[in-house]
């Protein structure tokens, strides 16, 4: 009987369709493609909800699920290998796929209101690269192997580009949609360079060893690491580890591109010109997830070097402090969300680095609900702006507007950490993990752990405040324009899915309610009961990409432990209420300067940080630099050099060529007379030497 | 008696080298046409001689074969200069140098 | 053994359908030249299904649709007439007849004067080019290899753009002194082989040469080193047609001054038959010179990558840019062949297939926004998304199969050659040159996606004065049908990768030492 996992390659499959029919048909219908969208995201999320009980044990008897379904290239030979596109459904998969048809279902609803109701144009566009997203990201995330990975993860790629792009008529989303794939396509590069070096490694790329009848047949790269950091192999010249440690580097660069990590988070504030729903499916809920979810569908790899770990920790650490105070001077609305969806995977990137497995996953899980609810709540305020996105000319909305202020106020509640909307536990969570293991963790390791988390702490602030400057100038005080005074109203198909994730970003979190759960010893922490499996045998033993199987590689191999400076209860609740109270501090903050009738700017106070902060602390400026500045001033010095240089050895070659015969030809003459006398004299000449020579030559 | 073969060689060496010098010196493509006959002439003349010499009639045989030759080759001259004479009014041979590079 | 198989179907149809174009008016040469083109189509697809080939063509594989008929007796050297497919030449066989028809019908709207001489030298490259495929006798090879230049010289020099004298001429000299001195060498090794062949058959002279030991001295030469000289010689006269840095310069020339139709024949097929010979004859005859001399060979190839790639970031001209990135795809071809892998080799004649269509397609698309904007040039064009949305379309998905997307033939491609260079126990520190080679697909989506954020989008504006309105169908069509073609090898590439492996593989089967180094 065909269960749920059968039917996981339509996950994908549907919004595939969708994307054709609304890429061709997409004209001739009433809403220019939407019907396709909606219906296969509609019918996704029902097939993902299906394979998530059937994971969970509850609608079938299997719960999981690894298999090559398509050989892609065969390798005939010995020593080729052989590349297949396959499935692999664990619950890490069941909740992402959960997770992101629920986001599309909800963004192409909303895309009717912002888009449709907008009367834009182009929409068959709009909507079959929806659909190719969607399709794409959700066949990112179910596959079994890291090739197959890649190329979905290039895909949603060029979906961000053509999306980002699709005002292709103006001058600013055109050049930001060239930014965003290129700055993604130099992580990818190493990424690519990480795949290629994990198949010539170990010959496969699959994340976890396919079973048949309880014996393995083929196994996983991780696990055939982890055997080789045992018997301690070498490869290409390296030692197990280092090579390990490479290559987990190099899709490393692909992470960071990707999930727009510090150096290459730049692409991302600028991808803010596409649609806002765009923005919120694609640059918030889902593809900047996918660097996130990489690493973690592949934690067994990064488990095996700590080096990676602490770089990992360090990058997240980093990130979320870097750009949280970016987002502290922004004034359009769309540009902080982008600032802080960077820090938010900062805090990911930190849990994963540090050993928090199931905080990282619960933090994913949590923002891509508030994230993608902040960013519709602002498309709402868009919408009602008449596309205008600067927060000073907001204000006063809180009364004309009440779900989208209600819903997005959930939101910015989830997203400064104020319990118990959903982003208190998911980044108490992630700051607790990050303690303890720095805390725990032997040598160097530890004290990168620690310096990671006081950056994610400081964040913790930065993000409560710029949180809370941006819903009081946006809702609170006097409408300073008219256009807020009066704001366009919006329709059922803008407040449904406001409605749906505002009263997900309040609730989500109690999927994974830790410190009660450890205070109280309630076993409600749902989320780490579902990433650790049924307690014996079952999947996560024969996938090894359970918790339990990590929890024995951070304690084995990578030397990452827990540690309780004030003992078990006590250091949970401290670091609880460290960052709460920050993060309440930061509200605070912003409410003293902003939650005025009439706010002013006060950016000024900050001196000389303003002008920094205000060019993004010179990154642009730098890789903009590093592009025009020298990489195409190198392009026409190499033009000069190959038209100079190499083409003029050639034409160098056919001048000397043409000069001789123009000299020679000159004997030539064209007068009889001369050929005769020259012949003569040759003939003389030749009679001559003859003579003088003998006839012995 | 005989006239011995050397005179013959004599002469035809002497009419070879006129023959020779009206090509190097004269521009009037008739003049040249008569030079070339003149060498043409200095051969049949070696060819006479030896074939007299040896007692051979092959080279009297080939004589009168290169005099039908010369006759042709007399008549495709002739045309050649008329043809001059109509392009450039004139059959000065250092004029039509035209067909060069 | 049939003497009229496929194969000679195929060169009479193309040489015939050459003259009755010829003969033809001008109104409608182009539609006949195109009907007669598509026999060679429905001839070589029945070919592709009923393909029986196996192994190697030159390394004793049964051969597909063999014929031999003697010729003459040249010396001691008997010529004949020896064609047959293996698993290389069947795909670059099926190119070529494709995007010969396509480029027929892509030379409906720019072609508009004496037409019938066009078509007819078209048709006539055509066939010699399936010569050039499938002869496996060296003489006959040869008298293909050149004869594809004399309609190549005529298509740029009377139909091409200002400077296509100049261009001509470059084109003809540069690969006919290359052809010169790949002679001398191959010539080299038919002494060197002596007494041990008494034939120009190309499989007779690769397995002597692999057999090893049947080199003899020559002119006081000693063996390795006059395979050594032979290599050199060789490689030097095909890397001019691949391009391969530094003798690439009649490259961006020739494909500036063709029309569009002769730049998808130039870039789609001729350039293969650069690194069709490097295949076929230095790294399957003379192997282990290739292996000693693998860290020089793939320096050039990576060179290539990135400094054509660098060049095609300096250009203005959208024809010119495309004309560069070929360089830096053939370069990957280069780097793939001399890693010595299964997936080396056959990635790299996948990447013959796979920039063959690619580059095809891009030099369409821009052929068709030539046809309605009459300017290549990136500055005097922009926002033409607005007025030309399908064309544009294609060109956005050709210029990401450029960059290399997943599902797109590009990316089969290039990621065979660098599994297979990664792997490659020949090139020295493999890993780091097949990353500094990769480095290759970051340049490339960087000068393509600042060409068509320049070009395509943003305000409409034209610099020339003509009306842009929709290209015709007749135009679109050959890009939809390269651009299907180029997503069913993505998605399928064992369609050709399993053929090609099969004929690949033999060349990795014996061990071959004694290759002397360069240096």
């Amino acid at each position: 009987m065909a269960g749920a996992f059968d039917f996981v390659p339509a996950i994908a499959a549907l919004p595939l369709l969708a994307f054709v029919v609304s890429l061709f048909a997409g004209q001739y219908m009433p809403k220019r493609g939407a019907e396709a969208g909606i219906l296969a995201t509609a019918g996704s999320l029902v097939l993902s909800i299906w394979t998530a009980l059937t994971v969970a044990g509850i609608t079938g008897s299997a719960t999981s699920y690894n298999e090559n379904l398509y050989t892609w290239v065969a390798g005939v030979a010995d020593g080729a290998v052989t590349l297949r596109l396959g499935v692999l459904v664990d619950p890490l998969t069941a909740l992402m796929l959960v997770i992101v048809s629920l986001i599309a279902l909800l963004v192409h609803v909303f895309s009717l209101g912002y888009m449709n109701d907008e009367g834009e144009t182009g929409l068959p566009r709009y909507y079959a690269g929806l659909g190719l997203f969607t399709a794409s990201m959700l066949a990112f995330v179910f596959s079994n192997n890291l090739l197959m990975a890649f190329m979905f993860f290039e895909l949603v790629g060029l979906c961000s580009y053509l999306l980002i792009g699709f005002w292709f008529r103006e001058d600013g989303p055109p050049s930001a949609a060239k930014k965003a794939f290129l700055v993604t396509r130099f992580g990818d590069y190493f990424f690519l360079i990480g795949v290629v070096g994990v198949f010539a490694t170990f010959g496969t790329g699959l994340f976890a060893p396919i079973t048949e009848g309880g014996t393995v047949v083929a196994e996983s790269f991780p696990q055939m690491a982890e055997h080789a950091l045992e018997d301690g192999e070498s490869f290409f010249g390296y030692s197990a580890q280092t090579w390990i440690t490479i290559l987990g580097m190099l899709v490393l660069g692909g992470v960071v591109g990707k999930s727009a990590q510090f150096p290459l988070h730049t692409w991302l504030p600028d991808a803010m010109e596409g649609p806002t729903p765009v923005s919120a499916l694609i640059h918030a809920a889902t593809m900047v997830a996918a660097g996130v979810y990489l690493v973690a569908r592949m934690y067994g790899f990064y488990l095996l070097s700590p080096t990676a770990l602490a770089v990992i920790a360090l990058i997240g650490g980093f990130t979320a402090l870097f750009a949280a105070t970016m987002g502290v001077v922004k004034q359009e609305l769309k540009q902080v969300l982008a600032y802080s969806t960077i820090s938010q995977y900062g805090y990911m990137m930190l849990a994963l680095g540090s050993g928090g497995y199931v905080a990282a996953v619960f933090h994913l899980t949590t923002h891509a609900i508030f994230k993608a609810l902040l960013f519709l709540g602002a498309g709402s305020v868009i919408i009602a702006m008449h596309h205008n996105e600067n927060m000073w000319d907001m204000g006063g909305l809180k009364d004309r507007m009440p779900v989208t202020y209600w819903t997005f106020l959930s939101g910015s509640l989830a997203l400064a950490g104020i319990v118990p909307f959903a982003g208190f536990w998911s980044k108490d969570e992630v700051l607790f993990e990050a303690l303890i293991h720095g805390f725990g963790s032997t040598g160097t390791l530890g004290t990168m752990f620690l310096v990671a988390y006081a950056m994610g702490l400081l964040a913790v602030f930065f993000t409560g405040f710029y949180t809370f400057r941006m819903v009081y100038l946006t809702f609170h005080g006097d409408a300073r324009t008219d256009v807020a005074r009066d704001p366009e109203p919006v329709g059922w198909n803008v407040k449904g899915p406001l409605s749906v994730l505002g009263i997900g970003a309040a609730t989500v979190g109690l999927i994974n309610m830790k410190p009660i759960a450890d205070l109280t010893g309630l076993h409600i922490d749902f989320l780490h009961k579902w990433l650790l499996g049924p307690e014996e045998g079952g999947w996560p033993a024969l996938t090894s990409t359970g918790l339990h199987h990590y929890e024995e590689l951070m304690h084995n191999v990578a030397g990452i432990d827990p540690a309780y400076p004030l003992g078990e209860t006590t250091t949970l609740l401290v670091s609880a209420l460290v960052s709460l109270s920050l993060a309440l501090a930061g509200v605070l903050v912003a409410r003293s300067l902003y939650n005025e009738p009439e706010p002013v700017e006060h950016t000024d106070k900050l001196g000389g940080a303003k002008t920094l902060l205000m060019h993004n602390y010179y990154q642009d400026e730098y890789q903009v630099w590093l592009a025009q500045g020298v990489t195409v001033p190198l392009a026409r010095a190499a033009d000069k050099f190959d038209q100079g240089v190499v083409d003029g050895v050639v034409n160098g070659i056919s001048s000397v060529s043409l000069f001789t015969g123009s000299r020679f030809r000159r004997i030539q003459s064209g007068v009889v007379t001369n050929y005769a006398a020259l012949m003569t004299l040759s003939l003389v000449l030749l009679l001559v030497v003859f003579v003088v020579l003998g006839g012995g030559v | 008696m005989a006239i011995q073969t050397q005179y013959f060689l004599l002469l035809s060496a002497a009419v070879f080298c006129i023959g020779v010098y009206g090509i190097l010196t004269r521009r009037n493509a008739l003049v040249f046409l008569m030079s070339v006959e003149l060498m043409l002439n200095a051969a049949n003349i070696n060819l006479v001689a030896f074939s007299f010499h040896h007692g051979n009639l092959t080279g009297q045989v080939f004589s009168l074969f290169t005099m039908a030759l010369a006759a042709a080759e007399v008549a495709i001259g002739i045309g050649i200069v008329l043809v001059l004479y109509r392009n450039f009014e004139d059959i000065d041979v250092t004029k039509a140098a035209t067909m060069r590079w | 053994m049939p003497v009229a198989g496929p194969i000679e179907a195929l060169l009479a149809v193309t040489l015939v359908g050459a003259l009755a174009v010829f003969l033809a008016p001008d109104e409608w040469a182009g539609k006949l030249a195109t009907a007669i083109s598509l026999v060679p189509v429905a001839v070589s697809a029945w070919m592709y299904t009923a393909f029986d080939g196996a192994g190697n063509a030159l390394l004793g594989g049964d051969l597909a649709f063999e014929s031999t008929i003697g010729w003459v007796q040249l010396g001691r050297y008997e010529l004949a007439y020896h064609v047959g497919l293996d698993g290389i030449s069947m795909p670059l066989l099926l190119l070529t007849t494709v995007l010969t028809t396509l480029a027929l019908v892509s030379s409906w709207t720019p072609i508009d004067e004496r037409q019938s001489q066009f078509y007819g030298l078209m048709l006539l490259m055509e066939a010699s080019l399936i010569g050039v495929f499938s002869a496996l006798d060296f003489f006959m090879w040869l008298v293909f290899w050149e004869a594809v230049l004399i309609p190549m010289y005529f298509l740029i020099g009377v139909w091409g753009g200002p400077r296509r004298k100049y261009a001509a001429i470059k084109f003809f000299v540069y690969t006919n002194v290359a052809t010169l001195i790949m002679f001398v060498g191959f010539m080299a090794l038919v002494f060197g082989l002596g007494d041990s062949i008494s034939t120009f058959d190309m499989p007779e002279i690769a397995q002597a040469l692999r057999a090893g030991g049947n080199l003899s001295a020559v002119a006081g030469i000693q063996p390795a080193n006059l395979s050594l000289i032979a290599f050199t010689l060789m490689f030097a006269g095909f890397a001019v047609k691949v391009p391969v840095f530094p003798v690439h310069t009649w490259l961006p020339d020739a494909h500036v001054e063709a029309p569009t139709p002769v730049s998808v024949m130039l870039a789609g097929v001729l350039l293969k038959m650069g690194t069709y010979a490097l295949l076929r004859f230095n790294f399957t005859m003379l192997r282990e010179v290739a292996e000693a001399n693998a860290a020089i060979i793939v320096a050039f190839g990576v060179l290539s990558i990135i400094y054509g790639a660098m060049l095609a970031l300096a250009q203005q001209d959208l024809k010119r840019i495309v004309a560069y990135s070929s360089i830096s795809s053939m370069g990957y071809v280069i780097v793939g062949l001399v890693a010595f892998t299964p997936h080396g080799f056959g990635g790299a004649t996948f990447q013959m297939i796979s920039h063959g269509l690619i580059s095809g397609l891009m030099f369409m698309t821009v052929g068709v926004i030539y046809n309605e904007t009459h300017t290549r040039m990136v500055g005097d064009i922009s926002g033409i998304a607005d007025r030309m949305p399908w064309a544009v379309g294609i060109f956005v998905a050709a210029a990401f199969g450029y960059m290399g997307l997943p599902f797109m033939a590009g990316f089969a491609a290039e990621y065979l050659i660098f599994q297979g260079a990664f792997a490659s126990s020949v090139i020295p520190a493999a890993p780091l040159v097949t990353g500094v080679a990769m480095f290759g697909i970051v340049i490339v989506a960087g000068y393509l996606l600042w060409a068509m954020q320049r070009t395509l989008f943003g305000e409409y504006s034209l610099a020339t004065d003509y009306d842009v309105s929709r290209a015709p169908v007749h135009d679109v069509a050959p890009l939809v049908v390269l651009l299907a073609l180029v997503i069913v090898l993505g998605v399928r590439p064992g369609l050709v990768y399993q053929m090609i492996q099969d004929a690949v593989n033999p060349l990795l089967d014996t061990a071959l030492q004694g290759g002397v180094a360069l240096w």
